[in-house]
């Protein structure tokens, strides 16, 4: 120890050294790491990658190209200029002097340029002082008393000056010009054939430079994008788009998004990268996103507002990329060390499910076109009858999807109606009705009693307040099985239908409209049947099922043959139990209202079936099926399930995800599994019975659940701006209303709309036998008749078996359809000016092509002919002056083919406007018009008009 | 290993942490002879190491001690036992060394050293090394960021910075006004003033137990037991719902703890006296008042009687007032704590028609 009072040292000096020394070195190699983490980027490997795959794409393209050259040509080409350049080498003194004189000029005229705009500039100066220095002046003025301020002829007489340069300035110019016509007139020669080769080697040449720009090159690629250097100009850089009407809402603000996925994706919006592996892959539909002529184009519309997940983001766990599979998930944990990020509320929405969000922007359309995924989950969402427990906008004021009960004695028997809601699928295989009971937390043995106490109370409150139904015919009589097979399957029935086994997801949301008819015959009376085949809105006023009007001798047909469809009995009581298990279930129900002494008293008062009613009352109301069926009691009750209109838009923390740990903790994966088995999320919980889960499970398929999951996260609150909604207008309003319409009448079963639908269309051997494409419906035909046709169809093409039923629409739903067909037609509305030349002589001339084409082969005028294959046959022209719009028959003989692809309505006017005709000097037009002008002089035809 | 997980949760519980951190304190201040050997410093750092290192493997609680919130609270707590045991080691060394009939080890070491190496070459090498830490920190641990603020999605569990846990966990046991407002500014007043309290030169400028053993038993027990250790607890033990969880339990949202709490006016009314409670607050709360007053201002004069004659004659009056206030107010914590793991107590007084909590 050193004297107190000396200085000394706290430290061993030479230790500090070593430590000063190591330390420095840590900092040098920490600085070195730094700058490297910093460097070292993910993206960066993809753009390196992008640029080797690019230059092997070009050159592709390059070799087609050079191919496609045409080589003979080109060295024609090449030794004609080789030759002209020979010739103009022999003016070449003549040319020189030109030249030198133009470079005279020019000089000149560089110089007297200048002096114009140094003058101008002066000027431009001058003359704002000059004016500010007056306006001062005026300002201090007081009174009368004026100030005159000097200048304004030095200003004018710089204005002068500068007019003079300009003339001389045009003067010279002028000069420059005929110079260099007259060096023209030698170089014209060579001239003409370098741009002829030019156009045909340009774009292979183009190529070539791209794909030299592409070549490693030591400035570009090294050395701006070092480590440190890379501030200038790198090659390698984040791109990204910002789109100002497309926001984020990040819950106190909403902001542009900003959108860097090209970055990585860098063949997004690029043609030729189709076939490559992600992230290089061409989006799949150019035309509608991404492509700069499309509708979403990536500089308006950026990616992250259809796929979601955070655009900011550049590496690919940020990003918030979500596997569609488990495969996906495992590869992608190989290759990018993914995990779900939980850095973003809204993760990407997997492969195939990014229709979810059009509904952002279509606000309130429901059916988004070319949405296909989306159209058949909302089809599935309404047919599973979803709406009908979960209020969700643009589902609201639909009818009940469930069928009428409150007639259901006089339809069924209890025992079948016990059986049928213990478990409907093992009747009907395709049904949408789900099952109630007997699932995931209410399938133990002890709980059968209680399950079997419930639906015996059920049944016993749906039989005891059913209404009397008396059958318009009491006793029918029976008819042809065979033949009704062939109704069933010819005249439309299985466009809503389905009478096999198909599933459920094979068949569609479209023709399981109504009831699949597996097992119809052990379900309902063959009397039951005939009255409703008959006359179904005399059972239930409000069905959607139209009329095929069908003679009562067709229904007997139908009725028996529906009939011999017999199928299972179904699942027959799980358990048996006494009067007391029901007076228990019941008091268990009561106690949740009112106290215990209470219950007991009320209980206490009833008989056996009056508690056995009280507790169906009361189950029905817990598991709400009068949200989907009509029961009486039951009228003004509000339905039981949770709101979805927002769904899309909950966060992650506020789904309940319970005991389940062997599934993601995703969004989708929650809708997923509930939809799949709507109890999970009680399973491993001690529930009392009024406490647990009741949504019934529907036995929905993998495909089924993603689809129905797709809809529920398409529910989303408004974030985007107005100005990114699509625009509203009249006929756009016509045109959602239609589109709701034919989907919720479920004209698109039998009829291609908008490229949508048609599914009856594929039952149908020829598909010139099936049921029309209705797209150019409003421009073909006049509204009246169509208005008259949808009261009172009459049959347009007798040789088709399939029929236009009478749909009981009233005039509000019949304008939505007639305007919808306007609207998508573009046409101008119902009146129109059609100018036709009834003059005997044209009309003459189109009687005399109408029998040179020979339209009477195909087309019927009264009768049938007789010659022709069913497959041929057209309507009966009588009918023409009252159905079509006269406009549009024009348009139709011009090109049937671009009308109604695949009709086999020939095309004469194959030279258009040429014709082969030799009447009114071969004018296409003209002869068209009048084949037009003879047509419309027929009538007599089948007529909807008349009694209507 | 998972018997061993099992049961480390089971022993934590706030009862059990709170009595083996006071226990623990007891018996370093008791034991500090053994406490302070070399091999118990580096043997309880070690432990620490293993434990940390172990905890590592464990999902749950690599879940909290991995998150780079908590990374330097890992950190700190090595520093806080490295420190306790170091200067617990010197102020042993002193008092073995003054009990000799030596001076401390700083009053022979020299009392002046150059400028330069020896201090403005260690703070050089100071700040490169800090340097290095903080780089490499950037570096290996991610920014703790989250999802953007959602007023519609509160976190859970919401935790104070890690600074404030012993201020959030005394929110279980104090009114918000109390626990937010009155103690840290308590906390802070009192700090200051300290040096006006205690004038004892003895300790100044080297390490010593023997001859301030209860200011450093106060500070030990205040700094360590009520304010580090509850920071601990915050970090590593409070979960979902500020709930507690075990080191290796998962931290379940739906974890449920029975909390059926009760105010003092209820025990002493319903259940001692028999009766319902009076309408009138002031009636109602008057033993609770009662209780208040005397614990902050008779206790006070009672101590000058027996107990801390001694204090009140050294320090006088107002100084021994403000010094046994602070201290009493220092106490309210664990009081408040024992009252409500021992009673179920909620507040001794409750005021709800004033908002108005003690």
């Amino acid at each position: 120890m050193a004297d107190k009072r000396s200085v000394g040292h706290a430290y061993n000096i030479d230790f500090l050294n070593v430590v000063f020394a190591a330390s420095s070195l840590f900092v040098l190699f920490t600085t070195v790491w730094m700058v490297w983490d910093d460097y070292d980027r993910e993206w960066k490997n993809y753009q390196r990658q992008f640029t080797a795959l690019e230059m092997e794409v070009t050159r592709a393209g390059l070799a087609q190209v050079e191919q496609g050259v045409d080589q003979t040509r080109v060295a024609e080409l090449a030794a004609q200029q080789e030759t002209a350049e020979q010739q103009l080498a022999t003016n070449g003194e003549q040319i020189n002097a030109l030249e030198e004189q133009l470079a005279e000029i020019n000089r000149q005229l560089f110089i007297a340029t200048q002096a114009f705009n140094f003058t101008k500039a002066e000027y431009d100066v001058d003359r704002y002082s000059f004016e500010v220095r007056r306006e001062d002046a005026h300002a201090e003025t007081q009174g009368d008393e004026v100030h005159e301020v000097d200048g304004e002829e030095a200003v004018n007489a710089q204005y002068d000056q500068w007019v003079a340069e300009g003339l001389q300035v045009e003067r010279l110019t002028a000069e420059r010009d005929q110079l260099r016509a007259q060096i023209g007139v030698f170089t014209a020669e060579v001239d003409e054939i370098s741009g002829e080769l030019t156009s045909l080697t340009g774009e292979s040449e183009r190529l070539q430079e791209v794909v030299a720009g592409l070549q490693p090159n030591l400035i570009n690629d090294y050395l701006l994008n070092a480590p440190l250097l890379d501030f200038m100009a790198p090659s390698l850089t984040v791109r990204q788009v910002i789109t100002p009407n497309i926001v984020d809402d990040v819950n106190f603000i909403t902001v542009p998004k900003m959108d860097r996925c090209h970055t990585c994706h860098l063949a997004i919006d690029r043609v030729g990268y189709e076939d490559y592996p992600q992230p290089f892959r061409t989006h799949p539909n150019l035309e509608t996103y991404v492509g700069s002529a499309s509708p979403h184009s990536l500089e308006t519309t950026g990616c992250t507002v259809c796929h979601e997940g955070m655009g900011q983001s550049i590496t690919f766990t940020d990003a918030a990329h979500s596997p569609a599979t488990v495969e996906q998930v495992d590869d992608w944990e190989e290759r990018y060390g993914w995990e779900e990020s939980h850095l973003w509320d809204y993760p990407m929405l997997p492969s195939g499910m990014a229709e979810a969000s059009c509904a952002k922007c279509h606000q309130g359309e429901v059916f988004v076109p070319e949405a296909d995924n989306l159209n058949l989950a909302y089809g599935m969402y309404e047919r599973a009858g979803c709406y009908a427990c979960h209020k969700t906008i643009g589902f609201e004021d639909l009818r009940k999807p469930g069928p009428n009960l409150s007639k259901v004695a006089s339809k069924l028997d209890e025992a079948w109606v016990s059986n049928w809601i213990r478990d409907p699928r093992s009747i009907k295989p395709s049904t949408w009705m789900p099952r109630v009971w007997y699932n995931s937390n209410t399938d133990t043995e002890e709980y059968a009693v209680r399950n079997e106490v419930e639906i015996d109370a059920v049944v016993a409150y749906l039989f005891a307040n059913s209404s009397e139904h008396e059958p318009e015919i009491r006793f029918p009589g029976r008819g042809n099985a065979e033949n009704g097979q062939r109704i069933v399957e010819s005249v439309g029935c299985l466009g809503c239908h389905i009478t096999g086994d198909e599933g459920r997801e094979v068949a569609g949301p479209r023709r399981t409209f109504g009831q699949p008819l597996q097992g119809v015959g052990s379900k309902v009376s063959y009397q039951w049947l005939f009255d409703w085949v008959r006359n179904p809105r005399h059972y239930s006023a409000d069905t959607y099922m139209p009329d095929l009007r069908l003679d009562d001798f067709e229904v007997a047909d139908v009725a028996t043959y529906l009939s011999t469809l017999t199928g299972g009995d179904g699942t027959s009581a799980a358990a048996t139990y006494q009067a007391a298990d029901v007076d228990e279930v019941l008091l268990n129900y009561m106690r949740a209202v009112v106290p215990y002494e209470e219950a007991q008293a009320a209980i206490a008062e009833m008989n056996p079936d009056e508690r056995q009613l009280d507790l169906g009352r009361r189950a029905i109301s817990r598991y709400g099926c009068y949200s989907c069926h009509e029961i009486a009691g039951f009228e003004d009750i509000q339905p039981i399930g949770t709101e979805l209109s927002q769904e899309g838009s909950k966060l992650l923390a506020q789904f309940d995800f319970a005991f389940v740990h062997d599934i993601p903790h995703t969004k989708r994966d929650w809708i997923d599994q509930k939809l799949r088995d709507p109890r999970v999320y009680d399973r491993g919980r001690i529930l009392q019975p009024l406490e647990k889960l009741r949504m019934p499970d529907f036995g929905f398929s993998e495909v089924e659940a993603r689809l129905l999951t797709t809809a529920v996260l398409s529910f989303q609150r408004d974030v985007q701006p107005k100005v990114s909604q699509v625009s509203r207008s009249a006929r756009k309003d016509a045109i959602i209303d239609g589109r709701n319409l034919v989907r919720r009448r479920n004209c698109v079963a039998c009829h291609e709309i908008e490229g949508d639908g048609g599914d009856f269309r594929v039952l149908v051997e020829d598909p010139s036998l099936a049921p029309p494409l209705l797209t150019p419906e409003g421009a073909k035909v006049k509204p009246d008749w169509l208005y008259a046709f949808l009261r009172g169809p009459i049959t347009i093409r007798p040789w088709l078996e399939v029929r236009m039923p009478t749909f009981g629409l009233n005039d509000d739903h019949w304008n939505d359809v007639l305007s919808y067909f306007a609207a998508i037609s573009d046409t101008v509305g119902p009146f129109r000016t059609h100018e036709t030349r009834a003059a005997a002589a044209t009309t003459r001339t189109g009687e005399e092509l109408f029998d040179l084409l020979r339209c009477q082969q195909c087309h019927v005028l009264d009768t049938i002919p007789d010659d022709q294959d069913v497959g041929n046959l057209a309507p009966d022209l009588r009918m023409a002056s009252e159905r079509l719009q006269p406009d549009w028959i024009l348009d139709w003989l011009i090109r049937p083919l671009d009308i109604q692809p695949g009709t086999r309505m020939p095309t004469f006017w194959t030279e258009y406007p040429g014709s082969f005709y030799p009447q009114f000097d071969q004018d296409a037009d003209a002869q068209i018009e009048s084949i037009r002008d003879y047509l419309l002089t027929f009538s007599g035809g089948p007529s909807p008009v008349q009694g209507n | 290993m998972d018997a061993l997980k099992r049961f480390i949760d089971l022993f934590a519980d706030p009862r059990l942490f709170f009595l083996t951190t006071v226990v623990a304190l007891i018996l370093i201040v008791w034991k500090r002879e053994t406490f302070s050997s070399d091999r118990w410093g580096w043997g309880l750092m070690g432990f620490l190491a293993l434990f940390f290192g172990f905890g590592l493997f464990d999902e749950n609680f690599q879940l909290i001690i991995a998150k780079p919130d908590n990374v330097p609270i890992v950190a700190l707590i090595f520093l806080l036992v490295f420190f306790t045991w170091f200067s617990m080691r010197e102020a042993v060394r002193n008092d073995r060394r003054v009990s000799a009939g030596e001076s401390p080890i700083e009053k022979d070491e020299a009392d002046r050293v150059w400028t330069w190496p020896d201090l403005v070459y260690t703070e050089l090498i100071a700040m490169v090394v800090c340097t290095v830490v903080l780089i490499v920190w950037s570096i290996v641990l991610e920014a703790p960021l989250e999802q953007p603020a959602n007023n519609a999605n509160t976190p859970n569990p919401s935790k104070a910075p890690w600074y404030f846990l012993g201020l959030q966990e005394m929110l279980v046991y104090f009114d918000p006004w109390l626990a937010g407002v009155v103690l840290p500014s308590l906390i802070i007043v009192g700090l200051m003033a300290i040096p006006y309290i205690d004038k004892n030169p003895k300790g100044n400028g080297y390490y010593t137990f023997n001859e301030r053993s209860a200011e450093v038993t106060i500070f030990l027990f205040g700094f360590v037991v009520l304010w580090s250790s509850l920071i601990i607890l915050g970090t590593f033990l409070r979960g979902p719902n500020w709930n507690f969880f075990g080191p290796f339990e998962y931290w379940d949202i739906h974890k449920l703890e029975a909390l059926t709490n009760v105010q003092l006016s209820e025990y002493i009314w319903v259940r001692w006296l028999g009766m319902a409670l009076p309408e009138n607050w002031f009636i109602r709360e008057i033993f609770g008042i009662l209780l208040t007053i005397g614990y902050i201002a008779v206790l006070p004069v009672l101590l000058v009687k027996k107990g801390l004659t001694r204090y009140y004659e050294k320090l006088g009056p107002t100084r021994y007032y403000v010094t046994v206030l602070l201290f009493l107010s220092m106490l309210s914590l664990p009081v408040k704590m024992l009252t409500r793991w021992l009673f179920n107590l909620k507040y001794i007084v409750s005021i709800p028609e004033y908002f108005f909590n003690i």
